[in-house]
């Protein structure tokens, strides 16, 4: 291994976090520097839409304050990467400081998609960093009624947040059920009725035609004309990774592929988590990484990467939930299958739901499950089944 | 009964919950140690609040793990 002495980071969430630890832990005594879009240290994204939105006293900083200097990882808050010129080694930031490094890891994480016709206004956001999470919690703390657009992970946990604190919510989805994407009809169906019976009204099938009101949305009007008056918008329909800022680098701006550990098809920079698109060993394909599990891993996986180490072993795709006390568990890749069985009470909120491809088990989803069966759920999956054609970007 | 935990290093992925429901039982490294005792109520605890259900309780007295 060359001797590589100074290490920099663009971007400071979870994938970042966990690289910087790794890179220490194996003995990596180089300089390194974080450079942090946000103005704060790297935290946690997951309680933002549960206990911390409700307004618990959870902290989500993921280390305590003096960790970073401590281990010698130099934050730079508050300055975003906009420029990267790989063969001189150097990253330029939006203050217009060029920082060299002899490795760069784009750990720029992703950013929520718009909806042309709800942009500009005051009570429309969406949720994913610290900020916006402090203006939702002041908007939730104020009541009312709630409109969200989007049944994914962060719309479903706001909506049940909302719900315990009292407001009245619209759930507002394109597809036919909450998450049937991902999860599919028998498991949306039942997202559905959960949420109903705690008092949300899920729409699905339906999209916002226009949104009423002038500074602020008064009400959003859906394809089919009914009306849904709220007093705040939380906007969750995706995420796309947050890479523009590589346009000209050489690397594909949409898409920033890795190898297990981590490195691109430029010399000197790898990329973690929900900016990079990790080859999947069970599909062989080239998944961006959207979930915490993968943050963490692709973030050990780089530092691995840098250090000259092999790579971490491979893991089952794995992510949770938990809305109204119940918590969702999810392993292996549920799109893969061709066929799902259903065990628990029909009518209850404790089930496991079995994905099946190809007469093997590719996934499994368990609600209001103990740890035992998710631990047995997990060695239920089978590889085998996660039989995709490889395709890599690129 | 009394409640030792174990954890599934090829689970634990650090999320930290453990160490939040019982700080004297737990400490995060690259992924979780055991570190001390806690009550058994506050280990049950920590193993149902694990995403990875990466804990494992095993009963002192039979050395069988304990389905929480």
């Amino acid at each position: 291994m060359s001797s590589i002495s100074h290490i920099l980071i663009a971007g400071g969430g979870l994938a970042a976090q966990r690289c910087c630890e790794t890179l220490r832990a194996r003995g990596y005594d180089g300089s390194i520097a974080v450079a942090c879009a946000e103005p704060v240290a790297p935290y946690d994204r997951p309680p933002l839409s549960k206990e911390w939105l409700a307004g618990e006293p959870v902290d989500p900083a993921l280390r305590p304050p003096g960790w970073h200097a401590e281990h010698g990882v130099e934050l730079l808050l508050g300055r975003a990467a906009r420029r990267l010129d790989p063969h001189r080694r150097v990253l330029e930031l939006d203050d217009g400081e060029r920082l060299r490094y002899d490795r760069l890891v784009i750990a720029t994480g992703s950013r929520p998609v718009a909806l042309p016709g709800l942009e500009g206004f005051e009570n429309v956001q969406p949720l994913r960093t610290l900020a916006d999470a402090e203006r939702l919690r002041g908007a939730l703390a104020a009541g009312g009624s709630l409109a969200v657009v989007g049944a994914g992970l962060i719309g479903l946990e706001v909506a049940a947040t909302a719900r315990r604190l009292g407001l009245r919510v619209t759930v507002i989805e394109a597809g036919p059920a909450p998450m049937a994407a991902i999860l599919g009809a028998e498991a949306g169906s039942r997202l559905a009725r959960m949420h109903r019976e705690e008092g949300v009204d899920v729409r699905v099938r339906t999209t916002v035609e226009r949104a009423l009101g002038s500074a602020r949305v008064e009400a959003l009007e859906l394809v089919g004309g009914l009306r849904v008056p709220c007093d705040h918008v939380v906007v969750g329909v995706g995420v796309r990774p947050a890479t523009a800022w590589l346009e000209g680098s050489g690397l594909d701006p949409a898409a920033v592929a890795v190898d297990e550990l981590g490195r691109t098809s430029v010399a000197g920079v790898s990329a973690a988590g929900d900016a990079a698109c990790r080859l999947d060993p069970l599909s062989g394909r080239q998944m961006p990484g959207a979930h915490w599990e993968s943050a963490v891993r692709g973030g050990t996986a780089a530092a691995c990467g840098l250090l000259g180490l092999p790579a971490p072993a491979p893991a089952i795709p794995s992510f949770w939930s938990d809305q109204y006390g119940v918590r969702l568990q999810c392993v292996g890749d549920p799109r893969a299958a061709d066929g799902v069985a259903f065990a628990g009470d029909p009518a209850g909120r404790a089930f496991e739901l079995t994905y099946m491809r190809g007469g093997r088990t590719a996934a499994v989803l368990l609600a209001g499950r103990p740890p035992a069966a998710l631990r047995a759920a997990r060695d239920r999956i089978d590889v085998q089944s996660h039989d995709h054609p490889r395709s890599i970007a690129a | 009964m009394s409640l030792i935990p174990e954890i599934d290093t090829s689970a634990c992925v650090a999320h930290g919950d453990c160490v939040h429901v019982a700080p004297q039982a737990f400490r995060l490294d690259d992924v979780a140690v055991t570190i001390g005792v806690a009550p058994d109520e506050l280990l049950i605890e920590a193993a149902r609040a694990c995403p990875s259900a990466a804990i494992v309780l095993i009963d002192s007295e039979t050395g069988e793990e304990v389905r929480v």
